[in-house]
C-alpha cells in the first residue's frame, strides 16, 4: 500500500521492502538510544550528589520551603517513580518544567535550539566551503607548498583550543580592527523578525527584512568560524586523503593516461567516490558540534543550547539537562541515520543489515 | 582551479556586509542599550523576583507606595501613596495608613486604586515566595492585615513585635510593587494568582511596560504612556552579555551604551578613555569570610578568628584586585546604612597574627577547607582570584587554607547545614536597615548567617533584638556601636570589603543614578 | 638448531627497520619530540621555574621581563612557573583519561566480540548510548555535580571517551575471530575468556595505541575546555584551561598571559596528534598512504 506502483513487480517489491524494514528497524534503533540516554542522565542525576532546591529557591528560602519544594517537584519520591513521571511526561512530549527559569523544557528548547542550529549550519557550510577545496588542493598538489601549507593548517586547527581562537579572533578583528560585530545575534538596535524558524537569518529573509540579515549574518562569522576551525581542519585531512587513494587506483590512472584533465578527473570521477568517506565524517562533525557550541557561545554571548545547557549545569538543573542531553542524542542519532541512508544511496554495493 | 560558486557567493555578501553598518541610527537617539550579566532574571513579577536584575526590572515597571529617591536610603518619599502615617492600636500593634495619589493609571488603563494594593499584598503573601519572608517574617503581616476603607485609602496593621520602621522600608523593594489587580485577575490560572502571566508579561503603574522579553537574550521596555513617570527615552534594552570581555567589546563598538560588568582592571584603561564615564554605585553588599566557630572547629577560639583578621592583607585586595573600586569594611554595619561603624583597627600583621595564634594553642598553624564557589564575587572580582589572594595570605600565618570551589547551590547546602569551615560569601541586607545586617549576623536563633557559623552569643542576640525596636535614633546608634564592637573583637567572620559598583557609561547617555539597593529609575536617562 | 639464529636475525632486523621506518617519519618524530619535550618540563617544572603559587601583587600583570619570561599574571604570579607546572596536570590528566577509557572500552569491547550475539548487542547498545551524549555538557554535568577537582575532570572526560575503543576493539574483535590461529585455538579447547585474552588482545593492542595516542591529545582539550568553563580544577591550580580563562580579560593589554598556556595545550596536543598520524602509517599497513 505504501508503493503501490512497484507492487506489481516482485523483484523490486522485495527491495522495497528490505528498505522499508531496515528504516523502521534504524528508526526503532534510534528510539532506543534516546530513550537510553534519558535513562542514563537520570541514573546520573540520581547518583551525583547535586542538590538543586537551593538553586532555584536562593538563600532566603527556609527550610520548611525547600521540603514543601523538594515535594512539589516530586524529588520525594523512590528513583523509579521518579522516572516513571519523567517518562510518562516524555511520552507525551512533556520534558518536565525547568528548576531554574521554572518554564516548560520544551519551551526553553524551542526558545534556544535555533540559535544553536543557525550557528551550527553556519559553521558547517564554513567548514565545507574552507576544509573541501583545501583538501582538493593538497591532493593535487601532493607534497608540494600548497599541500604542506593545508596540512599544517588541519594540524593547527585540529589542535587548536577554541576558545582561545575565539578570543583571539574578537580582539583582532572586533576590537583592533573593528571588521566584524562583536558578541550577541543581532545588533541590539534591530528589531528582531517575527519568529518562524527562531533562526534570525532565516527569519528575516522570509520576512524580506535584509537590513537584520545582514547583520544576523556578520554577527554569525566569527562564532562559526570557530566553531567551524575543528572542522574545516578535520575535512581537508579526510578529503586530502580520500581523494589520494581515489587517485591513486587503477581506473583513474587509466583515464589519466588516456589525456583527460586532472580538474576534469578530480570533479567527475575521484571525488564521486571520494565522497562516502567524506560523508561519514560530516555526520559525525554535526554529532560534536553540540559540545563545541558549548564554548563557543559562551564567549559569544550566543542564546544557543550550549549556554543553556553551562546554566543548567552550574545550577544543578537536571531536567533541563535531560532535556539536552535527550535532544542532543536525538539529533546525533538523527544525523547518522541520515549519513547511513545517503552512504547506501550513493554506493550500491552497501547492503541493508 | 577555477572561481567556485561558493567563493563568488562569499563575494557578493561581502559587499553586501558593508551596508548594514549605517543603519538604524534614528532609533539609537530614542532606545538606549544596557549591556550586562541578566542571567539570573527569571521573573518580572515583582512578588516572585528576588534576583538583582529581577529588581531592576520591577522597579520600573511598577510603582511602590514609598520610595527612595536618589541614592538617599534613609528618607522616604511619596510615591504612590502621597502621604502615611503611623499610629499606635492598642499595646499589640500599629496602624499605618497611606492616602493614595488620585488619578493614576496602569498600562492597561485601569485606575489604581487601594483595592489593588491589598491584592498586591495578599498575593505576595500567599504565594510564599522567595521575598514573602520580607511581609510575613519581618513584619509580621499576613492576608487580611491590609484592609482598603475607601478606593484612596490603605490601612496596614502591623504587630509592635515588628519595626514599622523596617516595614515601610521593605515596601521600596521589589515586593512592595502594586499590580493592577482587575488585569491580573483576568490571566489567573490554576489558582496561581497569575504568576506564570506575570512572570513574562508587565501590569503596572511604573514609567514603563514590558515589551519583550527574549530568554537569554534581551529585555525590551518601552515607556508607559499612562504613567504619571514620563520617560524620556521611549525604549530600554537590557542585553545579556555574560563575559566582562564582551561587554567591553560591545561597548567600545557603540553596541551597547552602558556596561554592567566591566572588571576594575578594564575600568583602570576606561577611565584614561574619554569616550566614557565610569559612575560608581554604592553597594550594601559584604564580602566576608565566615569561619566556623563551633566546639571543636578550627576557629572555636576567638584569638584564632581575630589572627585570621590581622592575616588578611585587605589593602591588597582593595587596592589590588578591586582597583580600588571598593572599601575596606571590618564592622557588620558598612557604609550607608543608619549606624554604621567604619572603624578600621585590624592593619595587616603577620607578627600579631602568629602570637594569637600561639596564644591560643596553635603555634604550627592549621589546615582548613575553603569554601568558594565559582561565581563572581562583590566588585567583580573573580572568586578564585579573591580566594587565591586569601589563601595566600593565611598561609603567611601558617594557616593552610585548602579551596574547594563548588556550584553556588552546593555551597550554600554545606554552609546551611552548618558544615562550613571557612567560607568565602557575600551578603546584602534585605532592606536598607541595620537590623537587615543585625539580626541575621548576630542573633543565632535567627538561623542565619550566625546559626551557620555556630557562633551563639547570648549578648550579641539581646543587643540585636533591643537596638531593632528601639525607636529613638540616639540611643539605636548607641546600641549598634555596641553590637558592631562586640563583632569586631569575638564575632565568627573577617569582613573583607564593601564593593562599589562601576557602571561604565558612554558620554552621551545622562541622568544615570542608582542607589545602594541597585536601584535605577530608568525614565530619568537621556541620550545628549 | 641452525634455524634460531637465523630467526633471531630475522627478527631483529625486522625490529631495526620498524624502528628506522619510525624515525623516518618526520611527523612522528616531531610529535615525540614536542611531547618530550612537554615530558621534560612537567619533570623538572621545580627546578627549572618558580613557585606558581607565589603571589606578588605589586607585579600584576606585566609584560614579560627578564625576572619572568613569559610575565605575570592578574595576582603577580610567574606565567612561565604556572605554565610549565601546568603541563604536570595536563600530561596526567590526558594520560589518566585515556589509560582509564582505553581500559574500560577494550574490556568492553573484548566481551561483546567474544561472547555470543546476546552479550555483544547489550553491550554495543550500551555503547551507542554513550556515543550519543553530548560529552562536554555530560562532563560538565558531573563536574558540577560532584565539585569540580581534578580527579573529578578525569572521570567526568572518561564516562565519554570510552566507548570509541569499545566500538574499535570489537570490530577488530569480530575480524580476528574468523582468522585461522583463533579457530585453531577454540579447536582446541581453549575458553573464551582465554582466546579474548590470549590471543585477541595482543592483535588488537596496535589500532588501540594508535587510538590512545590521538585521545590523549583529545582528552587534554576537553580537560582544558572544562577548566575554562570553571568546572575543571580547584583554584589556585595552574591548569593550563583555567589558565587561559583567569587571564582572558586582559587579552588586550597582555595578551602574553592567555597565549602562553593556550600555546602550551596547542604545542602538546598537537605533539600528539602528529605521533598518532606517525604510529597510524608507520605501524597500520592498510592505512598506510
Amino acid at each position: 500500500m505504501l508503493y503501490p506502483l512497484e507492487a506489481r513487480n516482485p523483484e523490486v517489491t522485495r527491495e522495497v521492502n528490505i528498505v522499508w524494514t531496515y528504516l523502521l528497524k534504524r528508526l526503532g534503533f534510534v528510539i532506543f538510544v534516546v530513550w537510553g540516554v534519558t535513562l542514563a542522565t537520570f541514573f546520573i542525576a540520581q547518583v551525583v550528589p547535586g542538590d538543586p532546591a537551593l538553586s532555584a529557591l536562593g538563600d532566603n528560602a527556609r527550610e520548611e520551603q525547600i521540603l514543601e519544594w523538594r515535594e512539589l517537584k516530586g524529588l520525594n519520591e523512590p528513583v523509579i517513580v521518579q522516572y516513571g513521571i519523567y517518562f510518562r511526561g516524555l511520552l507525551s512530549g512533556d520534558l518536565g518544567t525547568s528548576l531554574r527559569t521554572g518554564r516548560p523544557i520544551v519551551q526553553d528548547l524551542k526558545d534556544f535550539f535555533p540559535g544553536t542550529l543557525e550557528l551550527a549550519l553556519t559553521s558547517v557550510i564554513f567548514a565545507i566551503v574552507f576544509g573541501v577545496p583545501a583538501g582538493i588542493l593538497a591532493a593535487l598538489y601532493k607534497d608540494r607548498w600548497p599541500d604542506l601549507l593545508v596540512r599544517l593548517l588541519a594540524l593547527l586547527g585540529g589542535a587548536t583550543p577554541i576558545y582561545w581562537l575565539a578570543i583571539l579572533l574578537l580582539e583582532l578583528l572586533n576590537n583592533r580592527l573593528g571588521w566584524l560585530p562583536g558578541p550577541g545575534r543581532l545588533d541590539a538596535y534591530l528589531i528582531p523578525p517575527r519568529a518562524v524558524t527562531g533562526m534570525v537569518g532565516l527569519d528575516s529573509l522570509l520576512a524580506r527584512d535584509f537590513e537584520v540579515f545582514v547583520d544576523s549574518f556578520r554577527h554569525l562569522i566569527l562564532p562559526a568560524i570557530v566553531l567551524g576551525a575543528f572542522n574545516a581542519a578535520l575535512l581537508a585531512r579526510m578529503t586530502r586523503s580520500a581523494l589520494l587513494e581515489v587517485l591513486g587506483q587503477d581506473y583513474v590512472r587509466t583515464a589519466k593516461a588516456k589525456g583527460v584533465r586532472s580538474s576534469t578527473l578530480i570533479f567527475r570521477h575521484a571525488l564521486r567516490n571520494a565522497a562516502l568517506p567524506i560523508l561519514t565524517v560530516l555526520g559525525g562533525l554535526l554529532g560534536g558540534l553540540l559540545s563545541g557550541a558549548v564554548l563557543t557561545e559562551t564567549i559569544f554571548s550566543w542564546p544557543g543550547i550550549g549556554r543553556y545547557a553551562t546554566q543548567a549545569a552550574t545550577s544543578l538543573d537536571f531536567p533541563a539537562i535531560m532535556g539536552v542531553t535527550l535532544l542532543a542524542g536525538l539529533a546525533t542519532s538523527l544525523i547518522n541515520l541520515g549519513v547511513d541512508l545517503l552512504y547506501a544511496a550513493a554506493d550500491p554495493r552497501i547492503s541493508y543489515g | 582551479m577555477r572561481v567556485s560558486p561558493a567563493v563568488l557567493s562569499l563575494f557578493t555578501l561581502s559587499t553586501l556586509l558593508s551596508l548594514g553598518v549605517a543603519s538604524a541610527q534614528n532609533a539609537r537617539q530614542t532606545t538606549l542599550v544596557y549591556g550586562g550579566d541578566w542571567s539570573d532574571l527569571i521573573t518580572m513579577d515583582p512578588a516572585q523576583s528576588y534576583e538583582f536584575t529581577g529588581g531592576l526590572v520591577t522597579d520600573n515597571l511598577y510603582e511602590t507606595l514609598v520610595k527612595f529617591e536618589g541614592t538617599n536610603l534613609s528618607k522616604l518619599k511619596p510615591s504612590l501613596a502621597t502621604s502615611w502615617k503611623v499610629v499606635s492600636a492598642g499595646t499589640a500593634e500599629w496602624k499605618v495608613t497611606f492616602k493614595l495619589r488620585a488619578g493614576q493609571k496602569f498600562s492597561s488603563g485601569n485606575p489604581v486604586t487601594s483595592k489593588d494594593v491589598v491584592f498586591s499584598f495578599d498575593r505576595a503573601i500567599a504565594l510564599k515566595t522567595n521575598s514573602s519572608f520580607l511581609f510575613t517574617d519581618v513584619a509580621n503581616i499576613k492576608v487580611g492585615s491590609t484592609r482598603a476603607p475607601d478606593p484612596l485609602t490603605v490601612e496596614v496593621t502591623v504587630p509592635k513585635t515588628a519595626s514599622t520602621a523596617a516595614f515601610l522600608n521593605l515596601l521600596t523593594f521589589n515586593i512592595g510593587g502594586i499590580v493592577d489587580s482587575v488585569e491580573v485577575q483576568k490571566h489567573v490560572a490554576n489558582n496561581d494568582y497569575g504568576t506564570a502571566w506575570l512572570k513574562t508579561n508587565s501590569a503596572g503603574s511604573g514609567p514603563f511596560k514590558l515589551n519583550r522579553w527574549d530568554q537569554g537574550q534581551q529585555v525590551v521596555l518601552d515607556a508607559n504612556p499612562n504613567s504619571r513617570l514620563k520617560s524620556k527615552l521611549s525604549r530600554i534594552i537590557l542585553r545579556e552579555i555574560k563575559e566582562a570581555s564582551a561587554q567591553k567589546i560591545a561597548l567600545e563598538s557603540g553596541e551597547i551604551d552602558l556596561a554592567e560588568n566591566l572588571t576594575p582592571d578594564m575600568i583602570k584603561v576606561k577611565l584614561t578613555d574619554n569616550k566614557f564615564n565610569v559612575y560608581k554605585a554604592d553597594s550594601l553588599r559584604i564580602q566576608y569570610l565566615g569561619m566556623n566557630s563551633g566546639e571543636g572547629q578550627p576557629f572555636a577560639d576567638a584569638r584564632v578568628r581575630q589572627a585570621v583578621r590581622w592575616a588578611v592583607d585587605q589593602d591588597g585586595i582593595v587596592d589590588g584586585l578591586a582597583g580600588g573600586l571598593a572599601k575596606k569594611i571590618q564592622t557588620i554595619v558598612p557604609y550607608g546604612l543608619f549606624g554604621a561603624n567604619t572603624a578600621l583597627p585590624y592593619k595587616t600583621n603577620v607578627e600579631k597574627a602568629k602570637e594569637l595564634l600561639r596564644a591560643a594553642g596553635k603555634p604550627n598553624g592549621f589546615e582548613v577547607e575553603f569554601l568558594i564557589n565559582n561565581g563572581s564575587c562583590a566588585a567583580n572580582i573573580p572568586c578564585p582570584d579573591l580566594a587565591a589572594k586569601i589563601q595566600s595570605d593565611l598561609a603567611k600565618v601558617g594557616i593552610k587554607a585548602n579551596i574547594k570551589q563548588l556550584v553556588q547551590a552546593e555551597q550554600l547546602k554545606t554552609y546551611r547545614a552548618q558544615n562550613a569551615q571557612l567560607i568565602l560569601q557575600a551578603w546584602s541586607p534585605d532592606f536598607p536597615d541595620p537590623d537587615g545586617n543585625a539580626t541575621p549576623m548576630s542573633d543565632f536563633g535567627a538561623k542565619s548567617l550566625a546559626w551557620r557559623n555556630k557562633w551563639e552569643n547570648v549578648g550579641a542576640a539581646k543587643l540585636t533584638q533591643q537596638a531593632a525596636l528601639e525607636t529613638n535614633p540616639t540611643k539605636r546608634a548607641a546600641l549598634y556601636k555596641q553590637l558592631t564592637e562586640l563583632q569586631l573583637n569575638d564575632g565568627w567572620g573577617a569582613m573583607l570589603y564593601q564593593p562599589i559598583n562601576p557602571i561604565t557609561i558612554a558620554t552621551n547617555v545622562v541622568g544615570y543614578v542608582r542607589n545602594a539597593q541597585g536601584q535605577v529609575r530608568f525614565e530619568k536617562l537621556s541620550k545628549k | 638448531m641452525v634455524e634460531t639464529p637465523k630467526l633471531e636475525q630475522k627478527v631483529r632486523s625486522e625490529q631495526a627497520r620498524a624502528v628506522a621506518r619510525l624515525l623516518r617519519n618526520p611527523g612522528l618524530v616531531t610529535g615525540a619530540i614536542l611531547i618530550l619535550m612537554t615530558l621534560l618540563v612537567a619533570l623538572l617544572a621545580p627546578f627549572i621555574s618558580r613557585d606558581p603559587l607565589f603571589q606578588d601583587l605589586s607585579v600584576r600583570v606585566q609584560a614579560p621581563s627578564s625576572v619572568h619570561i613569559l610575565g605575570t599574571d592578574q595576582l603577580g604570579r610567574d606565567v612561565w612557573a604556572r605554565v610549565a607546572h601546568g603541563a604536570r596536570i595536563s600530561l596526567w590528566v590526558g594520560f589518566a583519561v585515556t589509560a582509564l577509557s582505553l581500559g574500560v572500552g577494550t574490556f568492553i569491547g573484548l566481551m561483546a566480540g567474544s561472547f555470543g550475539k546476546g552479550i555483544d548487542n547489550a553491550l554495543m547498545r550500551l555503547t551507542d548510548i554513550f556515543l550519543a551524549f553530548p560529552s562536554l555538557i555530560l562532563a560538565m554535568a558531573i563536574a558540577a555535580a560532584l565539585g569540580s577537582s581534578v580527579g573529578n575532570t578525569i572521570l567526568a572526560v572518561a564516562v565519554v571517551s570510552w566507548p570509541s575503543y569499545a566500538r574499535l576493539v570489537r570490530a577488530q574483535v569480530l575480524v580476528l575471530r574468523e582468522r585461522e590461529f583463533v579457530e585453531a585455538a577454540t579447536a582446541l579447547g581453549s575458553s573464551r575468556l582465554r582466546i579474548a585474552l590470549q590471543h585477541l588482545l595482543p592483535n588488537v593492542l596496535t589500532p588501540i595505541l594508535i587510538q590512545a595516542s590521538f585521545d590523549i591529545g583529545q582528552a587534554i582539550l576537553i580537560a582544558a575546555g572544562l577548566s575554562f568553563i570553571g568546572v575543571g580544577v580547584q583554584p589556585p591550580t595552574p591548569e593550563w584551561g583555567a589558565m587561559v580563562s583567569e587571564t582572558r580579560n586582559f587579552i588586550s593589554s597582555a595578551p602574553w598571559a592567555s597565549s602562553a598556556p593556550a600555546l602550551a595545550i596547542l604545542f602538546t596536543v598537537l605533539g600528539f596528534n602528529l605521533l598518532g598520524d606517525g604510529l597510524r602509517d608507520v605501524l597500520d599497513p592498510r592505512a598506510r598512504k
